[in-house]
Formats: structure tokens, C-alpha cells, sequence
């Protein structure tokens, strides 16, 4: 297989988990494109990310198709043209919800092992 | 996600794509790139969009089916693009699967299909053992036996009689000879097939004075046009009337390897007169056919009944003695018993003809494989997965061999219509051998087991592939590498291989068929023309009827273009034979211990016509007629088992024959003739007595003609001689005896013919791999053989290098396809016949052969690469 698959791949193997709740939390603001999305990903972790825009649209068809977010062609509001706009829909909001707690909870007890001072004081 | 829609998501993607990366290239024009810059910028954002494409796509669903549509179009386009290769590659495999495909109609005829009955798994076929015989000796029953068995016993829900027999049907149309069975009342109960049209035989119908007769279809047809009131008439059969009580319907007939027969005749008539049939409990002549209780084995049935027939060995030690146990083999294991190593060979040899196709084809993708290296090095630099190449690599060779699959099922249909001619007809079952839709599934599996198995090497071999090596490479060094050619080797190697086995299989076959072609029957079978007559039992007194026989043949004598004519029964290799036993005088045995062997009955000149040589005494003439002293002539192995050492001539022996008919006289011995094949070429000589027909008329003898031309036109000749004497007696079975000769071979020459077919198919195939094999190698050695030349290598060097390199390969395939005929040709020592297994001369030709070939096939492309011209070829390189 060739070096740049399997970086994608890797890549995407490793962003997946996260990668939908990260969608799923940048929706909560209101509907965006693809674009959009990627923007605001890419700033909030002052591109610590390294993501490519393209990474996107894979987990953004894998959640329209588990019904978490409906899409849809429209003209933007500032300019003259279309574009797909994912909005997030109930179920998307729940499961938000979900993985946030998950991630919550995984994170404070990979901070308890990382730094168990800290737990004491 | 329907189909048809994914077309459309696909172009939604792309604009969602194509949007997203013009945004991003405004983005970066916004921030002072120049066009360029930012278009190349934004495409560095974007990431790499095949791949995107591609996992967006997972992301929908239902992309399998899409991506195999993918697939199947491009292999598509890749078989136009490379139309050469194609049309190669779809007729190996073409003969490949169509030989298979011919081989299992035949298979799947024969062995596989279910009996036309109902529940055909409950239905046995029955007979006694014949305990004075070694191994497994079935004997057919007598009426006593079968009435005894039928009621006794409680495992099977019934159990039928048949037995075949002839009639003469007489009509306002004139008269003619019907092959008929006269069966128990029960015979279509137990096959489970009612009549179509009237009733079934009743109980009573088997007592004497309740003729009925049962008509099948074809006969119903063509002699009463079908009439629906024919239930109830009656008809002529034998001077008797008998009343039809039905109509069976179409195609109905059993057993099936038998000729149908035209009508059922209830077994009254054999219940009839003093001493019938079915009071004769030493006339063993009945088939029988049972069919199981629900829930009971084939054990059982066998426990049950030979318990029965130890009984009756007790009881009547007379004629039962030897039989005091029973034979239950399941129905289809019967009718296909003969035929079954015969078809397994015949499908192990296709198989092997199928591996040799998929090694062959698998070659050929190996080296198209290499020149497609760039191809697929890119596809690998874009990402596509390695799974993705072999799959795409694989629904190629299906693609393929579903288009040789197609072909092979066309050429197949073909042989198939056209191989009826030398099929042996005689194989129950073979003439149903059709394309059905099982056959189609076996071809569908078979294509797509093949397409996957010469697929998946070259496959796995792409899919390994370092893109950069490879591209770097480029078309200049386009080889594989020691790996690729070592497979390369392998799969020739192993096409030599195998064609050395199917080479030493079939010549084995041939030989053995030639040593039959080549067996001496013990009489001259050419120009001899043999025929039947329907002369009625009831309507002449036995002496009458002899009369008949004397003045019948003496007008055929006088035929122009006659040599002599006699009669006799049985006619060799007719299927006919009676075993009766005799005493031998000063010989006393106990009473059910007598020996018995095979009898004759013949008119006098038999033995001159048929060209048996007499070797001692005299032939029967007229004075062994109607008055004359008994006499009996017997055969070599008869009087080497009887009277060895001994004068046999003036021995006297008492025949058993004919229990109501005759007295049993004690007969002279008045001569010894050669011994016949009786039951077949193959079949051992075996003691067989003769009597004259005079003093024991028990059926309607054969008619021998010998003739001074061609035997088959003087059939016309002979019948008119017959209805010039009397008109109303039906010829029948009118054939030479060539005709039962060549029937005899045909098994033989069937495996023969076709086995030596997939030999030279395996042959030509193993011939054309290793002929690639190394044209390719020329190919890609042109510049090492280039430089070589420059150097001072002479021609002749180089033609050594290649047809010695083929050679090697040869010599290898020669030496692994020896060892596993050794092994295998052990388990074909029961097919051959006058041949051993390790037959050194058919081993040495076919080594012999294969080399030749292999230097023939090495020679061309070894050729080519002497002529080449080394500044040429330096030049273009």
C-alpha cells in the first residue's frame, strides 16, 4: 500500500471518534457548510489539528445517514450562492450530548493517571 | 440508497467538493497568493479527493454493489481494449469449462438425478445370494421364491415382479413383434405411478384365467390413436385375448437401463397350464423391486428377508440350497453401479483438464500483469487500497471466465447433440444427458471458482506492488523480478504435470481399448446377420415348430448371396443366457448340489456358420433331430473344469432343462468346440454345454445368417424369405453381428475416445503455457540476449539457452507427472483390461510425446530470439 494511503487512513482512523462529536458541537451554533465547519475546527484548535478539509465530508455523510444531521442546498445569506448546509437535527443533539459526557469522563480520567497530584490538593 | 440515485449523491458530492475548494481558493487569494498558488494551496486544504470520493462513499452504503458495477465495467473495458488477449483467454476457458460442463450433464444424468418415482429413495432392488459363487452373486428369483418373500415379510410396504418377455401382437393390421413385461399385480403400486387413464391391476388379475394387459403410452398412441375407450376392449397378444385395463402415461418404464417395453402383461398366463411358472421354484427369472416402510433400513430389509430365504433354503434344499440369503441394494446404486468409476474417472480427468486451463490463463495474466505494473503503481499512488486492487483484479478474471463459462456452455450443447452417435446408449440414464438448469448452476459455480482461482495469483502479486519502484521502472524494465518468474515456472510445470498424467491415463485407456477391439470371441463375427422370429409357442406342437426352424433355414440356405444359415440360443453378447444344472454320469452328488452351467440350444450348421471351431468328435447334423439318440456337445473350459485330462467324447450327462417339457435323458457327449466370449469382449470364456434345439425347444432361437457381402444390406432378403414361409410371424431384432460387438466395446471406447480428447486439450494447453512462458521471456530478455550476441555469443548458444531452459521445465513437470500416475493409474488397474497400470511402452510414447512437444513449442520462440539482430536491439533498448 502506498505511504500516502495509509497516512490518510491512519488519519482518518484516528479522527473519526472525535471527529463527529467536533461536527456535531460546531452545528450546535447554527447551520453550516462544509466549509464552514472545517474553518471553525481548524481555528478553535489553532490548526493543531492539521486536518484537511476533505476528511470532512466522509463523517458528514455518515452522520446524515445515521439521521444525526439533515443537509440541504441554499443560497447564502451574504452572497449570491448555493450551498449545503448541514443543520443538527433531535437525535444529532442527543448524541451529542452522549459523547460529550463520554468524552468528559474519559478525559478527567486520563487526567487523574496523567497528573494525580493535582486529584489530591 | 437505491441504485439509480447513487449517480446522482455522486454528483452532489462533487459539487459540494468543488465548492468547498473554491471558497478556500478565494480564501487564499484574499491572503496575496497568486491563482496559481492559491488554486494549489486550496488543493493541499481539500486533501486528496479520490480518496474522499471513496470514503464518502463507504459512508452511504449499498457500495459494495456500486463498487462492483465499477469494477465489472472497467473489466469490460479492459477485455475490449485488449481484444487479442481476450478472445485467447475466453476459449481456453471455453474448453476448459466446456469439457466440464459436457462431462457433468453426463454425470448429473446418471448418477445424480433423482428416479422418476415417487419418494425414489425408498426403492430397492432384490435377489438372493448365490452362496456357491464367490463374492457378491445375485440370482434373480422364481415365482415360489417371490410369493414366499412377498407375503412373509414385514419391512417392506411392497414388493414387485417383472420380467421381460415377447409377444406377438396381432391386429387387422397384420402382426408384429412387442417387447413386453409381465409383472405382479402390484408392480405400479410400488413404483408409486398410477395409470393415466382406467384402473390399476387388481389381486385377481394374477390368477389364472385373468389375462389383463396395461398399455403404455407410445403404444397406446401409435396403435390405437389414442382412443379413451380403449379401457375394457381386448386384444390379440399370442393367439390369447386379453383385456386392457389401462393406459400408463408418458415416458412411464422400469427399470430404465431396459428398452421400454410396449405393454404390462398381469402374470396370469404364466400361472396357466400344468406345471406354470409360478409353481417353479428352480425357474430363478424374476427381477424384483420393493419399496422400504417408512422408517425401515436397508439393514433391516436384508435382515428380514434373508431370514426369509434361509427358510426356504431349508426347505427346499432342491432348488434353494445355495441361495439362503438376500441381496437389498438401493434402487439408483443399481441402475448406476456399472457406470460409476467410469464417470468419476471421467470427471477427475475434466477436473484435471480445468486446472490446467485456470494455470494456463493465470500465466497469461501473469505476464499481461506485468505490462499493467505502471497501471496499477498509480492506482496504488492515488489510494487505492490493496484490497481494492485485488478485488478489481479478481472481478476481471471472473468477467472472463463467465464469458469462457458462456462460451463453454454453447460449445458444450454443441458436443452434446453431437456426441449422441458415440455415447454407449446401452448406460442407463445417458441419453437424458442434457444442459438443465442444474448443470447451468454447476457451470456458473465452476466459472466463478475458476475465475477466482487463476485470478488470485497474479492478483496477489499486483497488489504487493511498491508504487515508486515501479513507476520508477517504467516500462523500460517492465519484468517481475526472480518472484514473478519463479511463479511463472511453477504454473507450467504444473500444466506439464498434469498433462503427463492425462497423457498416461488415456493412453493407458486406448491400449486396453485396443487390446479389446483386438480379443478373439471365439467366432467370426463378420457378415454374420442375425434376426428373431415370432414363431407362436401355443399355436405349434415343439416339433412343429423345429420343422419350422429346418424348413426356414433351408430356404435361406438357398438365398443367393447366402453362405449358410443355422439358429441358435443364446446368441453371444445378446444379454440372453440360462444356467442350468446337470449331472454328470458315475458322478453322484446330493440332491441341490448338482453343478450347473451356462446352456445352448442350436440347430444343426450353428457352429459352422458362426465359425466356432469344432476340436474334437463331430458337430450336431440330422441325426441329433427329433428322434435321433440324445446327444450333447460341450466347450473347452467345460470339459477342462469336467473332464480333466480325460477323453470327454462318449461322456454322458444329464441335463436339467426344461422341467415340464422334456424328460431329462442322459445325453451323449458327441463333441467339444472352442470357447466363446458369450457375455461380452472382456468378459472371461466360461463353460457353457450345447443341446440340439430339436430336442429341447424352449424359446424362439436366433437366427445366424452368413453372408458373402456386406451382412446389413441382406436384412430385406432375409425378412421377405421369413413371410414368404408365413406371413403372420413378425422378424424382430434383426442386427448384425458386428452391431453387437462394437455395443459391447462401447463402454470402453467411450472412456477411451473421450479421455484421449482431454489428453491432447491438456497437451495443447500445457504446449501453449510453456510456449509463452518463454516467448514472453524472450521479450524481456531482448537486451540481455542482445548483449550476449554483441559479445560473440553465436546463434546456436542462444537457441540452446531457450529450448534448454524449456526443456528444464519439461523435465521437471515429466518427473512429478510420473509420480502421481503411478499413483493414480493403481486405482484405474480395474478398468484395464490386458494392460497393467505401469505399462512400460505406454509410458515411454507418452514421455516421448510430451518432450517432442515441449522442444516444438520451446523451438519458435527460441527462434525468434536467435534471428534477433543485436545492434537493432541494443539500439532500441
Amino acid at each position: 500500500m502506498s505511504s500516502i494511503a495509509k497516512q490518510a487512513q491512519q488519519s482518518a482512523n484516528l479522527l473519526q471518534g472525535t471527529l463527529d462529536m467536533l461536527i456535531l458541537r460546531t452545528l450546535l451554533y447554527g447551520p453550516a457548510h462544509g466549509h464552514q465547519i472545517g474553518k471553525h475546527i481548524q481555528r478553535t484548535t489553532n490548526d493543531y489539528l492539521q486536518m484537511q478539509h476533505g476528511s470532512l465530508y466522509p463523517a458528514l455523510h455518515r452522520l446524515q445517514r445515521r439521521g444525526w444531521v439533515t443537509a440541504k442546498w441554499e443560497t447564502a445569506p451574504d452572497r449570491n450562492r448555493e450551498f449545503k448546509y448541514y443543520r443538527l437535527t433531535q437525535r444529532g443533539r442527543k448524541q451529542l450530548a452522549v459523547e460529550e459526557s463520554l468524552w468528559k469522563r474519559m478525559a478527567e480520567a486520563v487526567a487523574r493517571v496523567m497528573s494525580p497530584a493535582a486529584e489530591e490538593s | 440508497m437505491r441504485w439509480w440515485q447513487l449517480r446522482n449523491r455522486d454528483a452532489d458530492l462533487e459539487r459540494e467538493l468543488q465548492s468547498d475548494l473554491e471558497l478556500e481558493e478565494e480564501e487564499q487569494r484574499e491572503r496575496g497568493l497568486s491563482p496559481e498558488q492559491a488554486r494549489y494551496a486550496a488543493r493541499r486544504a481539500l486533501g486528496n479527493t479520490a480518496l474522499i470520493r471513496e470514503q464518502t462513499r463507504e459512508a452511504w452504503g449499498g457500495a459494495q454493489f456500486e463498487r462492483f458495477l465499477q469494477d465489472l465495467r472497467y473489466g469490460m473495458r479492459q477485455l475490449h481494449k485488449y481484444p487479442g488477449f481476450s478472445v485467447t483467454t475466453i476459449l481456453i476457458l471455453a474448453f476448459g469449462i466446456g469439457a466440464t460442463t459436457l462431462i457433468f450433464s453426463v454425470v448429473n444424468a446418471v448418477l445424480l438425478r433423482p428416479l422418476p418415482f415417487p419418494e425414489p429413495d425408498r426403492l430397492v432392488w432384490l435377489s438372493q445370494q448365490d452362496h456357491s459363487l464367490p463374492g457378491i452373486a445375485p440370482e434373480p428369483l422364481s415365482y415360489p421364491d417371490y410369493f414366499d418373500w412377498r407375503g412373509q415379510n414385514h419391512t417392506l410396504s411392497g414388493m414387485a415382479s417383472f420380467m421381460g418377455a415377447g409377444v406377438t401382437f396381432r391386429s387387422e393390421a397384420g402382426s408384429q413383434h412387442l417387447d413386453v413385461q409381465t409383472v405382479s399385480a402390484n408392480f405400479f403400486d410400488v413404483l408409486g405411478v398410477a395409470p393415466m387413464l382406467g384402473g390399476d391391476f387388481r389381486w385377481d388379475d394374477e390368477k389364472p384365467g385373468n389375462r389383463a394387459v396395461m398399455l403404455s403410452y407410445a403404444f397406446w398412441q401409435s396403435e390405437f390413436g389414442s382412443a379413451k375407450d380403449i379401457v375394457g376392449k381386448s386384444i390379440d397378444l399370442d393367439d390369447h385375448s386379453y383385456e386392457v385395463v389401462g393406459v400408463m402415461p408418458k415416458g412411464f418404464q422400469f427399470p430404465l437401463e431396459n428398452p421400454a417395453p410396449a405393454l404390462w402383461k398381469s402374470l396370469a398366463d404364466n400361472a396357466e397350464g400344468k406345471n406354470p411358472p409360478t409353481q417353479q421354484r428352480g425357474f430363478d427369472v424374476l427381477g424384483v423391486i420393493g419399496r422400504l416402510k417408512p422408517g425401515v433400513t436397508v439393514e433391516q430389509v436384508k435382515a428380514n428377508l434373508s431370514l426369509i430365504a434361509a427358510n426356504l433354503a431349508r426347505q427346499y434344499p432342491d432348488n434353494n440350497k445355495q441361495y439362503s440369503s438376500a441381496l437389498v441394494e438401493p434402487e439408483l446404486e443399481h441402475l448406476t453401479g456399472d457406470t460409476r468409476p467410469a464417470l468419476r474417472l471421467l470427471f477427475g480427468a475434466v477436473t484435471l483438464v480445468l486446472l490446467i486451463v485456470c494455470a494456463n490463463v493465470a500465466g497469461l495474466l501473469l505476464a499481461r500483469g506485468s505490462r499493467r505494473r505502471a497501471e496499477f503503481a498509480l492506482r496504488s499512488a492515488m489510494g487505492a487500497s490493496r484490497a481494492a486492487i485485488i478485488r478489481q483484479l479478481l472481478v476481471e478474471s471472473v468477467t472472463l471466465s463467465l464469458c469462457g463459462g458462456g462460451a463453454g456452455v454453447a460449445l458444450a450443447i454443441g458436443v452434446v447433440r453431437a456426441s449422441v452417435g458415440f455415447l454407449p446408449l446401452e448406460s442407463p440414464r445417458i441419453q437424458g444427458a442434457t444442459v438443465d438448469a442444474g448443470v447451468l448452476l454447476f457451470v456458473l459455480i465452476a466459472s466463478l471458482a475458476t475465475g477466482i482461482l487463476f485470478g488470485a495469483v497474479p492478483a496477489w502479486r499486483l497488489s504487493h506492488l511498491t508504487p515508486a519502484n515501479a513507476l520508477r521502472e517504467g516500462s523500460r524494465n517492465v519484468s517481475g523480478g526472480k518472484g514473478q518468474y519463479r511463479l511463472h515456472n511453477g504454473l507450467v510445470i504444473a500444466q506439464i504435470a498434469i498433462g503427463m498424467v492425462l497423457l498416461i491415463c488415456s493412453g493407458l485407456l486406448m491400449r486396453s481399448f485396443i487390446q479389446i477391439l483386438n480379443v478373439d470371441p471365439g467366432f467370426d463375427p463378420k457378415d454374420v446377420l442375425t434376426g428373431r422370429i415370432g414363431v407362436s409357442f401355443d399355436k405349434l406342437k415343439h416339433d412343429q415348430h423345429f420343422l419350422f426352424y429346418q424348413q426356414l433355414l433351408t430356404r435361406i440356405s438357398a438365398l443367393p448371396g447366402v453362405q449358410s444359415a443355422s439358429a441358435g440360443w443364446p446368441l453371444p453378447m445378446s444379454n440372453n443366457s440360462a444356467t442350468v444344472s446337470f449331472n454328470i454320469a458315475g458322478r453322484p452328488v446330493a440332491q441341490g448340489d448338482e453343478p450347473s452351467e451356462s446352456l445352448g440350444v442350436v440347430m444343426p450348421g450353428y457352429f459352422e456358420t458362426m465359425r466356432i471351431p469344432l476340436i474334437v468328435g463331430r458337430s450336431f447334423n440330422e441325426h441329433d433331430g427329433l428322434a435321433g439318440p440324445p446327444t450333447i456337445i460341450i466347450n473347452q473350459a467345460f470339459a477342462n473344469k469336467y473332464f480333466p485330462g480325460e477323453n470327454p467324447i462318449g461322456k454322458h450327462i444329464q441335463v436339467r432343462a426344461g422341467d415340464d417339457v422334456f424328460e431329462h435323458p442322459m445325453r451323449e457327449v458327441v463333441g467339444m468346440v472352442g470357447d466363446i466370449k458369450r457375455k461380452g469382449l472382456t468378459a472371461d470364456a466360461d463353460p457353457q454345454y450345447y443341446l440340439p434345439y430339436a430336442q429341447a425347444v424352449v424359446t424362439n432361437p436366433y437366427l445366424v445368417v452368413r453372408t458373402d457381402q456386406d451382412a446389413a444390406t441382406m436384412r430385406d432378403v432375409i425378412k421377405a424369405a421369413v413371410h414368404e414361409l408365413d406371413k403372420g410371424v413378425p422378424v424382430y431384432q434383426v442386427s448384425t453381428m458386428g452391431d453387437y460387438i462394437s455395443k459391447s466395446a462401447a463402454q470402453p471406447r467411450f472412456q477411451a475416445v473421450l479421455l484421449t480428447g482431454f489428453a491432447g486439450i491438456a497437451l495443447a494447453l500445457a504446449a501453449i503455457g510453456l510456449y509463452g512462458l518463454l516467448s514472453y521471456l524472450v521479450v524481456q530478455r531482448t537486451l540481455e540476449i542482445g548483449l550476449r550476441m554483441a559479445l560473440g555469443a553465436q546463434k546456436f548458444d542462444v537457441l540452446r539457452m531457450i529450448i534448454g531452459r524449456g526443456l528444464t521445465l519439461a523435465c521437471v513437470g515429466v518427473g512429478i507427472g510420473l509420480v502421481i500416475s503411478v499413483i493414480i493409474t493403481r486405482l484405474m488397474a480395474r478398468m484395464l483390461f490386458h494392460i497393467r497400470p505401469a505399462d512400460p511402452l505406454t509410458l515411454a510414447t507418452m514421455v516421448v510425446l510430451l518432450f517432442l512437444v515441449s522442444v516444438a513449442a520451446s523451438g519458435v520462440p527460441a527462434y525468434r530470439a536467435a534471428v534477433l539482430d543485436p545492434m537493432k536491439t541494443l539500439r532500441e533498448q
